[in-house]
């Protein structure tokens, strides 16, 4: 009581972010309802009919679930991995440059196509890679066979990720440069006094150091796990490759938008955050026990 | 501790993201629900109604528009849909004025007015497909006309709707309220042709194909024979696009050549009468797969566009206004657009309409019984709904003689963009007539004075100065177009006029409206049909037709056509 009296002024401060997240977060959770009915919009919530778990028993015996599931899981799995690894390397190896110059030159260029909307971007992906675009252009100066890439369910999940993670890696690079620069210069210092080299000190002063943000990093984007990029796919894909880019949220996306089975889709969507939310409680859990490593 | 906080928001936001996404829709529902005020106001006048009366006060109407390109390119540049100038003469004749709730691209305009059905947010008057009708019916949201109509409709309008007994309107009533107003037209506009570069046939000293055999040897030669003679590989042979079926650019006329009788351009299956009197889906017949069968092989040897599964509807527009295709399947519209985009650009260019090749033979078109694609309904809260009749009957009004010299599409009058719009449901067909008649007997003006003035007129004189060759008033292709598609005895509609007579067609048997499964699953077995005929056509098995057939049946299927047929059995009854 005495500490809310004297750090009152602090939680005032707090207020407006609290409403925000009750308004904007924890309100709309109300709409969980349509889940659980036979929703009709005109009708809204109080006068659609209860159907109690039908929904999500409809939901699951389509026989496309499974493989959207599975897609969603593969997609996003890859994403997730790979938008740790390869951000990490390209950290560590801006932090090996000395030029100043020339790293914020290569640093703006990575993190530029964060900017770009998909809606953009998407197009142009589709023309870089269609059969009379640059990629297919390359493969014949090579005397190799063209490819459609956008027509070919392994090519295109490949195409799905790969550009992601280019256009994301930016973001999470500048966080783990942030995560470099707050190592003490001290630890570097005594390290080279002991005679260990770039690369050890890499291994056994940088990394390290960068822990706490990497597994944070991780364990936020463990809970997107179902996310593996509406916008993204939505643009890129076709009926041909629904077979290997089809996602949950597509799904959800048509099932809503053009069948209008709002009960069907939200149950989708509260499936995808019970995941998520068990994802993320378990990971952190891990990672406070394994690291002790406390976000709240 | 900065790191503490932004985590909590991120988590909490990556928790509740697909929740809020779920949900974001319920929060204007009250929104646009306009004052309810008394609907007597609008009827205590006691002076008689007047189909084209002038309000004392002005009516504010909302609409929501989905809309493609002006059709005319002498339309001003840069125009847009709230500068249409109907809506000027619509103030002045009857202080009405539009408001749009939203414009869109007509691409986005389903998903765009889901979301507004979604949200409740729907305008004043609308116009419908029958799904959406269906749906806004059960739930209580269209307003009863049959008083504004019995006041208001003008004698155009009555003439029109009663020009099929009056059948069209019992549909869309229900115990005893007239619900829509539905423009319905001539169901052979629907007929489907073959669309083919003459000039290229002549190139190649190739005779029009008669028989798919002739076709395909036709379609080989456009994609290997350099049909333009301008020394490039860079013609293939047959436009088409990602959507089989759909309203143009696709293959319904190809299937129909081969007995198959898949879709009436909706992905929704067609309906054909089997042996014992049933209907059947056409989707799942046997005919379906050998089409597919040849298709495939087509697109193996390349007279299909390798990526036609990543190109839409205007894509092909482009290939053919580019003149990179020289056959496409359509309607009777096509030189209105988009041949005489081609024509333009390439004077050269003739295009003519041939009945489809068939197996043996020219084969028979699907046409539906009813073309009503659209229907025109009033929400229920709006106070004035005689107001969406007398916008109906605007428009009519507006093709008559004495609006000629300012209806035209250089003063900013988009006809296409003008909604609510009944058609008079003969139109083409008056305009055939009578534009022939002027034609033969050499004419120099038409002598029809109604509401069907303005069309009649139009053609005709893109006709004289088409056959005169004269381009002041418009480009030869517009010209052309006008002339080719509506009167032309070997045109568009000329075409299909001799196809109607010598009946060679089939009907799509089913004309009710969608029904539950229809409309509950029918997304789910469009995705699936397009998904396996798609592979199908890049080189999958032809085994996979029967697995779809299998999965297609028991996904909702079978229902659907049990669903058909109890429809069909009351319509025999009646």
């Amino acid at each position: 009581m005495r500490t809310l009296k004297k750090e009152y002024l602090l939680h005032l401060m707090l207020l407006p972010g609290v409403i925000v997240t009750l308004i904007y977060a924890y309100g709309p959770m109300a709409g969980l309802v349509m889940a659980f009915q036979q929703f009709e919009p005109l009708a809204g919530f109080f006068r659609s009919d209860f159907v109690g778990f039908d929904n999500f028993r409809y939901v699951f015996e389509l026989p496309d679930f499974k493989q959207v599931l599975w897609n969603t899981i593969v997609i996003s799995v890859f994403k997730m991995v790979l938008f740790l690894l390869v951000p990490l390397i390209l950290a560590l190896l801006l932090n090996e440059v000395t030029r100043r110059w020339f790293s914020r030159f290569i640093q703006s260029a990575i993190f530029l196509p964060f900017f770009l909307s998909w809606t953009v971007l998407g197009g142009v992906i589709i023309e870089l890679f269609s059969l009379n675009g640059p990629v297919n252009g390359l493969l014949g100066a090579l005397h190799m066979e063209p490819i459609m890439f956008m027509l070919d369910n392994n090519w295109f999940r490949g195409i799905v990720i790969g550009s992601d993670v280019w256009k994301g890696m930016g973001y999470n690079m500048i966080v783990m440069l942030a995560a470099i620069t707050g190592i003490h210069a001290t630890l570097y210092e005594a390290a080279e006094v002991d005679g260990a080299g770039r690369w050890k000190q890499m291994i056994h002063i940088t990394l390290p150091g960068m822990a706490p943000i990497l597994i944070l990093l991780g364990v936020l984007s463990l809970g997107g796990i179902l996310n593996a990029g509406f916008e993204q796919i939505l643009i890129m894909y076709n009926p041909t490759v629904y077979e290997g880019a089809d996602i949950i949220d597509t799904f959800v996306y048509r099932l809503g938008m053009f069948s209008q089975q709002f009960g069907p889709a939200a149950a989708v969507g509260f499936f995808k955050s019970v995941i998520s939310l068990a994802l993320v409680a378990v990971t952190y859990y891990a990672a406070y026990k394994y690291n002790n490593y406390r976000i709240f | 501790m900065k790191w503490t906080k932004l985590a909590k928001m991120m988590l909490i936001s990556t928790m509740t993201l697909s929740v809020m996404a779920a949900c974001s829709n319920q929060g204007d529902e009250s929104e646009g629900t306009p004052k309810k005020t008394s609907a007597e106001e609008a009827n205590s006048n006691t002076t008689p109604p007047d189909p084209l009366g002038k309000y004392p006060e002005t009516v504010t109407v909302t609409q929501v528009l989905g809309y493609n390109p002006p059709e005319d390119p002498r339309t001003p540049q840069g125009i847009t849909p709230e500068q249409n100038a109907y809506f000027k003469d619509l103030k002045d004749m009857l202080n009405i004025e539009v408001q749009y709730k939203w414009t869109v691209p007509s691409s986005q305009f389903e998903q765009k007015f889901s979301l507004a059905m979604a949200s409740a947010d729907l305008p004043d008057i609308m116009e419908l497909d029958q799904k959406n009708f269906e749906k806004l019916k059960k739930q209580d949201m269209l307003a009863d006309l049959t008083q504004a109509y019995n006041d208001f409709a003008s004698p155009a309008l009555k003439k029109y709707m009663e020009s099929d007994g009056g059948f069209a309107m019992k549909t869309f009533t229900s115990d005893g309220k007239l619900l829509a107003i539905p423009g319905f037209e001539d169901p052979f506009l629907s007929t489907q042709l073959l669309w083919i570069r003459k000039d290229w046939l002549d190139n190649l000293k190739l005779q029009p194909p008669k028989t798919m055999d002739e076709l395909e040897q036709v379609a080989r030669a456009f994609v290997q024979q350099d049909p333009d003679q301008n020394d490039k590989n860079d013609t293939y042979g047959i436009a088409m696009q990602k959507n089989l079926f759909f309203w143009g650019f696709d293959l319904r006329g190809f299937f129909n050549g081969f007995g198959a009788y898949p879709s009436i351009g909706d992905n929704q299956s067609a309906w054909i009468k089997d042996d014992s009197g049933k209907l059947i889906p056409g989707l799942i017949q046997p005919e379906v797969k050998t089409a597919l069968g040849e298709l495939q092989s087509w697109y193996k040897e390349g007279i299909l566009d390798k990526e036609f599964a990543l190109k839409d509807e205007n894509k092909s527009v482009e290939d053919i206004t580019a003149g990179k295709v020289g056959i496409s399947y359509g309607e009777w519209w096509y030189p209105n657009w988009p041949l005489n985009l081609n024509v333009d650009k390439d004077p050269k260019a003739d295009w003519i309409a041939l009945q489809i090749p068939g197996l043996d033979g020219p084969g028979k078109s699907m046409v539906p019984k009813i073309r009503s694609n659209k229907l025109v309904v009033v929400n229920k809260k709006m106070k004035n709904p005689e107001a969406a009749i007398k916008m109906i009957n605007f428009y009519i009004e507006m093709g008559n003689k004495k609006y000629m010299d300012q209806n035209k599409a250089e003063k900013g009058y988009v006809y296409n963009w003008f909604n609510p719009r009944i058609y008079n449901p003969a139109q083409i067909e008056t305009i055939y007539t009578e534009v022939n008649k002027a034609l033969d007997a050499n004419q120099t003006e038409i002598t029809l004075d109604d509401e069907n003035y303005k069309n009649v007129a139009d053609v005709f004189k893109a006709a004289k100065d088409y056959l005169a060759g004269n381009t002041a008033n418009a480009s030869k292709g517009v010209n052309w177009g006008q002339y080719f598609s509506r009167a032309a005895k070997d045109g568009g509609w000329g075409m299909t006029r001799q196809i109607k007579e010598n009946q060679a067609y089939v009907n799509n048997e089913f004309y009710g409206l969608p029904t539950a499964t229809q409309v509950e699953k029918g997304s789910q077995l469009d995705k699936l049909m397009q998904e396996t005929f798609t592979k199908i056509v890049m080189g999958a098995s032809l085994d996979e037709f029967d697995k779809f057939v299998q999965s297609w049946k028991s996904l909702g299927g079978d229902q659907i056509t049990q669903e058909v047929n109890d429809w069909y059995g009351q319509q025999g009854a009646k």
